[in-house]
């Protein structure tokens, strides 16, 4: 079976200099994979450049078998292609219920779809009336994950969902994510608390200053000492 | 004083209005429409000649709805693609420089051609007493669609999903692509909308006092006093804000004087600047 | 903008750097040999040497600083009315009520500079607050009429023994005032403070780093392009027929030329204020017949030159000559940068 998503030969960046260059990467139906990688390893600008955000200057996305690399964002989000940014874009003067709403864009939003949201992060049930901008952190970065949920995505790419959150927070953001895992979605989650990530995901990458430097699965990857000593603190 | 009153809250209802169409595309896209009273007068104007070609008046004023809905939307469809492709300062001062231009046209062919030409929708009827105060049939009715015009929007903005789009490029336009919205259609809809909403209120002003050539300027520059003062971007701001003009305005008129009153209006625009720059004013950095 | 090496680099460096004003200055001088006779021709380059004065003092706060000043006439204005005033019913002798009118109007103008760096205001709401300003002195020279005549206006004694109420004499006075600008100009862009503006428009947050005085910077120019633009408005009030109305100064009239004139002959350039003035006092004097569609032609005007050049001619002009020496350094890329750069100036 050919993977939902294939990154071939992806190269992107800014003002015509490329930060990620020709990196190559596949993600199977129902898996949960991880790209680990330090700041300012190219992990957004690769996740934009796939999902529109940014044009590519060389390289190809495929998202079950249709070519993403010249569509628009707003395009590849309705393929079912869902990205939930580390900045998290919510819409700050909006309440929650709203963002969710248009979230479903430009379809009609589903009952039952905002009642699994709330299932999974009930906080969000009791806010359901509060503007975005007024809530902490981590409500906010539940309700962008809602948000992306909402139109019933195939995919969900996160970036650094764990950015400014409290360790005790961070870990109740996995354990949703696990959940999700668990119920058959395909993700694929860029991060720098290694440890999580790889206890969510099934495979991982690691980037290095734009390029794919290592692939494997998340035991290969805990076990590399490379991996160790970047990453999990392992002298 | 209550005359004044009724008065000033038809008026503010129209500014309101009137701001509504700057503040949107303003927020959207941060072009400044110097030219939003031009298009309301140049739309009243065709109104006014499609009746005098012997078009009933509703019909007709569709006509002009359209043609400034259509006029503002080419504008976004072509020489506004050079400005979206700019961000920041360059981005803001090419929109306004080049709205500029499309005022200058307007006003100069407007003057050219139609330097008298009024639109004038005079409605019969008996003055109907409100309030201990008679109020002429054409200023009921044109605050009758002046409230129906602001309580849709409102409605609009709140209720349907693509005023909810409207908003949500507004407030974070990238967040708006990774919900599926396409920010361009979303601009080039608000420009028809925002020509159509300046067309509307010429009508409705055209039932009071005939409109013309000679109020274009005042029109633009009463749409920035009601679009700043409520706050850049913001549709219930610039309503609110400008039922609180047109009460200054006429209670000022009734009170003070004229010419005083104009300055008052402008003052409440640079002061609301100063004082709240960053507040109620400025977009939201993205 | 330094273009690639030519033969006039070679020239001494009084020549290259004060050359220009003296051939713009003189070509403009033997204008009068022409036209001497037609008094309406007269007039007509005599108002397209106040406008190039406008230009020159518009150009030294939203050419060298980028603050949107949409208030050239009113600040003008402010320097007419005052001198004509403090002239003639306060009874200063003419010079003196010119030069105090003058430091009024560059009050003024640095109090909207200063109010607009203190609350760090985006171009868009110094254009907002200083076109509420441009208004609202409409406005007032309407409602006043004890002191401005309201919609009559009002003659001007002060000047009428002096030859500012003869046509050729008041034609080179007028050129001396734009001389005398365009001296201020060069000057200012030579000096540190030229540097400092310099440093100002292409990024104010490292300019600030490097220890320039943002405020300082931005209020001088703002203070010295409205005195200018006062004394320039004072002048006229005092020559010709001695008569200032509500049109005099109006923004519709005046700013409206000074921002095509500017746009047409380049932001933030030495000679364009005064290339752009002589072109629409020339394409008005043509289009005299059409007077009406006198405003059609700047908004195309305007629209063209900022969708197509985005700068007007001395820039295009200079880069197509620049490209035309040495035609494969130039990049179609690199070219493209510098006029979306331009635009911010």
């Amino acid at each position: 079976m050919a993977p939902l998503l294939q990154i071939t030969g992806l190269s992107a960046g800014y003002a015509g200099e490329d930060v990620v260059h020709e990196a190559a990467l596949a993600v199977d139906e129902g898996e949960a994979v991880t790209i680990i990688g330090s700041n300012g390893a190219g992990k957004t600008t690769l996740f934009r450049a796939a999902v529109g955000l940014l044009r590519p200057s060389g390289g190809t996305v495929g998202f079950d078998g249709e070519d993403l690399t010249s569509l628009p964002a707003h395009r590849i989000a309705r393929l079912g292609l869902a990205y939930v940014p580390a900045e998290r874009h919510l819409f700050p003067e909006m309440t929650v219920t709203e963002n969710l709403l248009l979230g479903a864009f430009p379809g009609r939003p589903d009952p039952a779809k905002q009642a699994m949201v709330f299932d999974l992060f009930p906080r969000l049930a009791e806010r359901r009336s509060q503007l975005a901008a007024t809530m902490s952190g981590g409500e906010q970065q539940m309700l962008a994950v809602g948000r992306a949920l909402m139109s019933g995505p195939r995919m969900l790419m996160l970036d650094e969902p764990t950015t400014g959150l409290a360790p005790v927070l961070a870990k109740e953001a996995y354990r949703a994510l696990a959940q999700l895992r668990d119920d058959g979605l395909t993700l694929l989650v860029a991060e720098q608390q290694v440890p999580l990530a790889l206890e969510l995901a099934s495979r991982g990458y690691v980037l290095e200053d734009g390029r794919i430097e290592l692939a494997g699965t998340s035991e290969e990857l805990a076990g590399n000492p490379e991996v160790q000593r970047a990453y999990l603190g392992v002298a | 004083m209550i005359a004044a009153i009724l008065d000033g809250l038809v008026l503010g209802l129209q500014y309101g209005l009137l701001g509504v169409g700057l503040t949107l595309i303003y927020g959207l896209t941060g072009v400044l429409n110097l030219a939003h009273g031009q298009i309301a007068v140049l739309s009243a104007v065709v109104v006014s000649l499609t009746m005098a070609g012997g078009v009933p008046a509703i019909p007709a004023v569709l006509v002009g709805l359209l043609f400034a809905g259509l006029l503002l939307l080419v504008v976004d469809l072509t020489m506004m693609r050079a400005v979206y492709r700019l961000d920041g300062e360059p981005r803001i001062l090419l929109g306004l420089l080049l709205m500029l231009g499309v005022a200058f046209v307007i006003d100069g062919l407007l003057e050219w051609r139609y330097p008298i030409e009024q639109l004038r929708l005079s409605i019969g009827g008996d003055p109907i007493p409100i309030l201990g105060v008679s109020m002429s049939t054409g200023s009921l009715l044109a605050s009758a669609v002046a409230i129906v015009a602001g309580a849709l929007l409102i409605a609009f903005f709140r209720y349907t999903s693509l005023g909810r789009a409207v908003r949500s490029v507004i407030q974070d336009e990238q967040g708006a692509q990774l919900c599926g919205i396409n920010p361009s259609s979303v601009r080039t809809f608000v420009f028809g909308l925002s020509g159509a909403l300046a067309c509307l209120v010429a009508v409705t002003r055209a039932m009071t006092s005939p409109i013309g050539a000679s109020n274009t300027i005042s029109f633009t520059v009463l749409a920035l006093i009601v679009a700043v003062v409520g706050g850049l971007g913001r549709v219930s701001g610039a309503l609110a804000a400008g039922v609180l003009l047109g009460l200054v305005d006429r209670l000022s008129s009734f009170y003070i004087g004229t010419y005083i009153t104009t300055i008052i209006l402008l003052a409440a625009a640079a002061l609301t600047i100063v004082a709240r720059p960053h507040g109620l004013l400025s977009r939201r950095p993205a | 903008m330094t273009g690639p090496s030519s033969p006039l680099d070679r020239l001494p460096e009084p020549v290259r750097v004060y050359g220009p004003i003296a051939i713009a200055a003189g070509l403009l001088a033997l204008l009068p040999l022409r036209y001497s006779e037609s008094g309406s021709m007269m007039s007509v380059i005599t108002e397209g040497l106040v406008f190039a004065a406008y230009a020159v003092a518009f150009n030294i706060i939203f050419g060298s600083t980028g603050q949107l000043f949409l208030c050239v006439g009113a600040l003008a204005g402010v320097g007419g009315f005052s001198s004509a005033l403090l002239a003639d019913r306060v009874g200063l002798p003419m010079i003196p009520a010119m030069v105090v009118a003058a430091i009024g109007a560059g009050l003024v103008g640095g109090l909207l500079s200063w109010v607009s760096v203190k609350r760090s205001l985006d171009t868009i709401f110094i254009g907002i607050i200083t076109l509420a300003f441009s208004l609202s002195f409409d406005n007032f020279i309407l409602g006043r009429r004890d002191l401005t005549g309201g919609e009559t206006g009002i003659f001007v004694d002060a000047g009428a023994d002096t030859l500012l109420r003869d046509r050729v004499p008041t034609y080179y006075v007028m050129l001396g005032l734009v001389v005398a600008y365009l001296l201020v100009f060069r000057l200012l862009q030579r000096s540190r403070t030229g540097w400092a503006f310099r440093a100002l428009r292409d990024d104010e947050l490292s300019a600030e780093l490097t220890g320039i005085d943002v405020t300082r910077y931005r209020v001088l120019a703002g203070f010295l392009g409205s005195a200018m633009l006062g004394f320039a408005g004072a002048l006229l009030a005092h020559s010709g027929r001695g008569f200032i109305g509500p049109s005099t100064y109006a923004f519709g009239d005046t700013d409206v030329r000074v921002l095509v004139m500017l746009a047409f002959g380049g932001i933030g350039t030495l000679l364009g204020p005064v290339i752009g003035a002589a072109a629409l006092t020339w394409i008005d004097e043509v289009l005299v017949e059409y007077a009406q569609l006198r405003l059609v032609l700047y908004g195309v005007v305007i629209i063209a030159l900022f969708l197509r050049f985005r700068r007007g001619i001395v820039p295009a002009a200079t880069e197509w000559l620049a490209r035309r020496r040495r035609p494969a350094t130039v990049r179609r890329t690199d070219t493209a940068r510098s006029a979306r750069q331009e635009i911010t100036r």
